[in-house]
């Protein structure tokens, strides 16, 4: 008995001891990086916005430092990687004084007891830093695919024309050269290329429009979807480039690149735009009533509207509105004008001349925005104002934007030109994962990694969750297009992961949380 | 045949498993005997099972002792080798209890413990600050008691539990900057507990001890928040210093327990016993501030953290031997098995598989006796795959406790 009992302890103690397994097999302190295939001794990156570290509507030093492309240069310097240098800005704030449409950056502020992001004025004129070329972080901010091989896009004098572009004027190192002659000229051992957001996000971001001011009046016209036009010179800027011109130029650059010899890096598909909090912010339905307010409104306008383009054989543009919320009123340049037929219509039905011309004109190619279509997050500055005065409603404000008033067609985004976006980027995704794999490079399925981030469940990270939800999802910047530093590391990590499929290194990914969010007040 | 059976039984499933912000240090004797409980030597046996009181020797006994519990956790993220360490403080769990019997088959008792508990903090700046900074936790029970000889062999005992507690959390905010104390030092619940404890012959002691669930509810708990700047309190709802108040409900569970002792000779004890943990009841921690919108439900003020904690099992083996009328030696084992999987691995309550050898001296003066005991914890290292927190990678620990407790039979 005896026996048995002290045998079984000792059998016991040894069994566990030995099946015990305290430590860890690998201390990551004794982990080697390694480049694998690869050589990063000179990395560069291209690409866009998104590449040059562009974020709260600017490109401001502090943005740059946490570029994606920065952060993959230092985990590649664990492994062999050599300096990385970016185009900084002179300062914290961004834009151009002098040039219109580059202000300062965004600054989340409290204004009548809520957070919302105000502009800062343009912190300095435009800089030249090319002396300090060159520079492996060539992210050239509103860049689309074709811009890579445009001559003169860095030329100072081709910014009246809108053939330049500021961002590389400053850095590029004659005024005829292109973003990839000067790629080229520097022989890398690596890049990283992510283009093509642009040739569809600015007809996204426009509302699927194009702008024209004369005499300061600003007018907008349907942009085109380009599709059998291969001269981008032709296009405006706000059309949605022909799939094969993106394909063709992201091609030119891969073939320019291997001319030097290049031939080993990365290249990542574009996001569906529409995953971005720029367009996912307002909802359709964003107008609040309450009964009162929707009976009001029934009577004095959407009535009347109702029978008269009912008798215009057009009834379904608009329908009565109840309590809760309610669509908003948009433009859809696609409908029939019916301006003049509104306007005689109303008037026989006994509205005053005057305010019969005045819906008609405005109602012309209005309707309810229908659920999937998309408002616009600049929908927000306007929504609710008074249409007359642009100032917030007072009691005798008829005509309320949104409500009783259409919001421009720069501000949303039918079905129909949601579709054109869809369609284009999934043309463009496939020619770039067609050249990834035709010149055997790795590839980054960065739409997936952003429809992830779009999900209710987000990406975590140590206990961090980030989505795409405005401001307090943390991975996307004030300008509801552009992501925190926070986001540009899952950008990174997402980058290092398909390096070291590709070329089996063991770049260490980086830490989000370390990295800046959306900063509050 | 029967305890060949029974511990063949054990050792299976020692071998196949091994918790939580459970402390099983409440005596130093049973500690030095792998924290077994059926001992009926004196008053320690209260905590473990009331009923244990009626077969304590002494008309009167007193009890007390004090543990020191040293732990350090070292996790290491795989993708980005980061590495790190806590910097835990010395836990110092504490017990003390006394049982008298004023008639021949009554014995009254109280139990003083510390039975869950748990210190953790790690560098302020590291990877997982938004999950923890810095967690303290504590319990003490307060447990009258009273136990009942229904015949020589056998008696009944039951308590009642008043249970007080502390939690004190420091985690960071990392989308605003800033850094949130979740913090009430007067939570309390209530519980019970019963037992049967049997001495069928001489030679056997049987333990069989139920102790209740306890509900720590924090009603009144302040959450301070810290910003760069106070500029965003009042949109939090938050006061001038930054505050708001909530309530959260901590579950300290229930816990079953089969003890053996078998005195092989006069001289030489060995006993076994078997605990079984009901952690499934913390299936996740709900935080209700009075006004902060910082929350994951439909009421943004209500934020849920899943925890899906499982029941888990204790496996103990332990053994005296009496040397002389005064000098006692204590050896033991057991195996502690962690209530959570690798999927639900949290940085704020720590756990692993855990076998842990004990060890200790007893020294008995007459009616005092002096007892030391020490333990070493081979906590199983472990992978974390929290997907619900994004939390990925290794963890392991390494522990030891040390514990002197004095008792006192006058009569």
């Amino acid at each position: 008995m005896k026996k048995i009992i002290i045998s079984t302890i000792a059998v016991s103690a040894l069994l566990v001891v030995t099946g015990c397994k305290t430590d860890f097999d690998t201390d990551v302190k004794d982990i080697q990086v390694t480049k694998g295939d690869a050589d990063f001794t000179k990395y560069i990156s291209l690409g866009n916005s998104l590449t040059s570290g562009y974020r709260d509507g600017a490109l401001y030093s502090d943005g740059q430092n946490e570029s994606y492309p920065s952060m993959i240069a230092g985990q590649m310097k664990l492994a062999g990687g050599g300096d990385f240098k970016q185009p900084l800005m002179p300062n914290n704030v961004g834009g151009f004084i002098g040039l219109p449409g580059f202000p300062g950056k965004l600054t989340l502020q409290v204004v009548n007891g809520s957070l919302s992001p105000v502009e800062s004025p343009a912190a300095a004129t435009l800089d030249n830093v090319s002396a300090g070329r060159p520079y492996q972080n060539m992210g050239v901010p509103g860049a689309k695919s074709f811009h890579l091989v445009a001559p003169g896009y860095g030329n100072i004098a081709g910014l009246a024309t809108g053939t330049a572009n500021p961002y590389f004027v400053r850095f590029a190192s004659s005024a005829s050269t292109t973003v990839l002659a000067d790629a080229m000229a520097q022989s890398p051992t690596f890049f990283s290329l992510w283009i093509g957001n642009n040739d569809v996000l600015s007809y996204a971001t426009n509302g699927g429009t194009n702008s024209q001011t004369v005499g300061g009046v600003t007018t907008y016209t349907a942009a085109t979807v380009q599709t059998g036009n291969l001269n981008p010179a032709t296009y405006k800027s706000n059309d949605i480039s022909d799939p094969n011109v993106v394909g063709g130029s992201i091609k030119a650059v891969l073939d320019g690149l291997k001319s030097v010899g290049t031939t080993k890096g990365i290249i990542g598909n574009i996001p569906d735009v529409t995953n971005i909090p720029f367009f996912t912010r307002v909802p359709y339905n964003a107008i609040a009533l309450d009964a009162a307010k929707a009976q009001t409104l029934n009577t004095s306008l959407y009535g009347p509207l109702k029978s008269a383009l009912t008798f215009l054989g057009q009834g379904n543009r608009i329908n009565p509105v109840t309590a809760g919320n309610n669509p908003v009123l948009i433009i859809d340049n696609k409908l029939t004008n019916l301006s003049a037929q509104l306007t005689a219509v109303l008037t026989a039905g006994g509205v005053p001349a005057s305010q019969a011309a005045f819906i008609g004109n405005a109602f012309g190619q209005a309707r309810q925005a229908k659920q999937g279509e998309l408002m616009l997050l600049t929908a927000s500055k306007v929504l609710g104002l008074d249409a007359t005065t642009n100032l917030p409603p007072t009691a005798s404000s008829v005509f309320i934007y949104g409500a009783s008033f259409p919001i421009g067609d720069q501000l949303s985004l039918t079905s129909d030109e949601v579709n054109s976006i869809g369609t284009a980027v999934k043309a463009y995704n496939i020619a770039i994962k067609g050249l990834a794999d035709t010149y055997n490079l790795a590839f980054v399925d960065m739409n997936a990694k952003m429809s992830e981030l779009n999900s209710a469940s987000g990406i975590s990270w140590d206990g961090v969750k980030y989505t795409a939800t405005f401001v307090t999802g943390g991975a996307f910047s004030l300008d509801g297009v552009h992501l925190t530093g926070r986001g540009y590391a899952i950008v990174a990590n997402e980058f290092i992961k398909s390096i070291n499929a590709k070329y089996n290194s063991t770049l260490p990914q980086v830490n989000p949380n370390s990295y800046s969010g959306v900063k509050f007040p | 045949m029967k305890k060949i059976l029974v511990s063949t039984a054990l050792l299976a499933g020692v071998l196949s498993y091994a918790g939580g912000f459970r402390v099983s240090l409440q005596g130093v004797k049973q500690l030095a005997m792998a924290h077994t409980s059926a001992h009926a030597e004196d008053a320690s046996v209260a905590f473990f099972n009331p009923a244990g009181m009626s077969f304590i020797p002494s008309k009167l006994s007193i009890v007390a002792g004090g543990f020191g519990a040293s732990n350090k956790v070292t996790f290491q993220n795989l993708n980005t080798l980061q590495s790190t360490s806590t910097d835990n403080p010395l836990g110092t769990p504490i017990y003390a209890a006394i049982a008298y019997r004023p008639l021949k088959n009554v014995s009254v008792g109280f139990s003083f413990t510390t039975p869950f508990g748990s210190t953790i903090e790690w560098p302020s700046n590291w990877e997982g600050r938004e999950m923890v900074e810095k967690l303290e936790l504590k319990s003490f029970y307060f447990q009258p008691m009273i136990s009942v000889k229904l015949a020589p062999w056998m008696s009944f005992g039951a308590s009642y539990i008043y249970a007080k507690g502390k939690v004190d959390w420091d985690k960071a905010i990392t989308q605003f900057g800033g850094e949130i104390n979740i913090n009430d030092d007067k939570a309390s619940g209530h519980g019970y507990g019963f037992g049967f404890y049997f001495r069928p012959d001489e030679k056997l002691d049987v333990s069989i001890a139920y102790r209740s669930p306890v509900d720590m509810k924090a009603k009144n708990g302040t959450a301070t928040f810290k910003f760069p700047s106070a500029s965003i309190y009042p949109l939090l709802g938050l006061d001038g210093a930054g505050q708001d108040k909530f309530t959260a409900t901590l579950p300290l569970v229930e816990e079953y327990t089969i003890g053996l002792t078998y005195k092989v000779t006069p001289k030489w004890l060995v006993s076994a016993d078997f605990n079984y943990h009901g952690w499934e009841r913390y299936s996740k921690l709900t935080l209700d501030f009075a006004n902060a919108p910082i929350g994951n439900q439909a009421d943004p003020t209500v934020l849920v953290a899943p925890k899906n904690f499982r029941n888990s099992k204790t496996f103990r083996l332990g053994t005296q031997y009496m040397f002389n009328d005064m000098i006692f030696g204590r050896l033991g084992a057991y195996y502690d098995e962690s209530p959570y999987t690798d999927q639900h691995f949290i940085a704020e309550t720590p756990s692993f598989n855990t076998f842990v050898v004990t060890g200790g001296v007893g020294l008995k003066f007459k009616e005092f006796g002096v007892d030391i005991a020490g333990g070493y914890a081979m906590p199983q290292s472990r992978d974390v795959k929290n997907d619900y927190l994004g939390f990925y990678g290794q963890a392991k620990a390494q522990a030891f406790y040390f514990g002197l407790g004095l008792s006192y039979n006058p009569f």
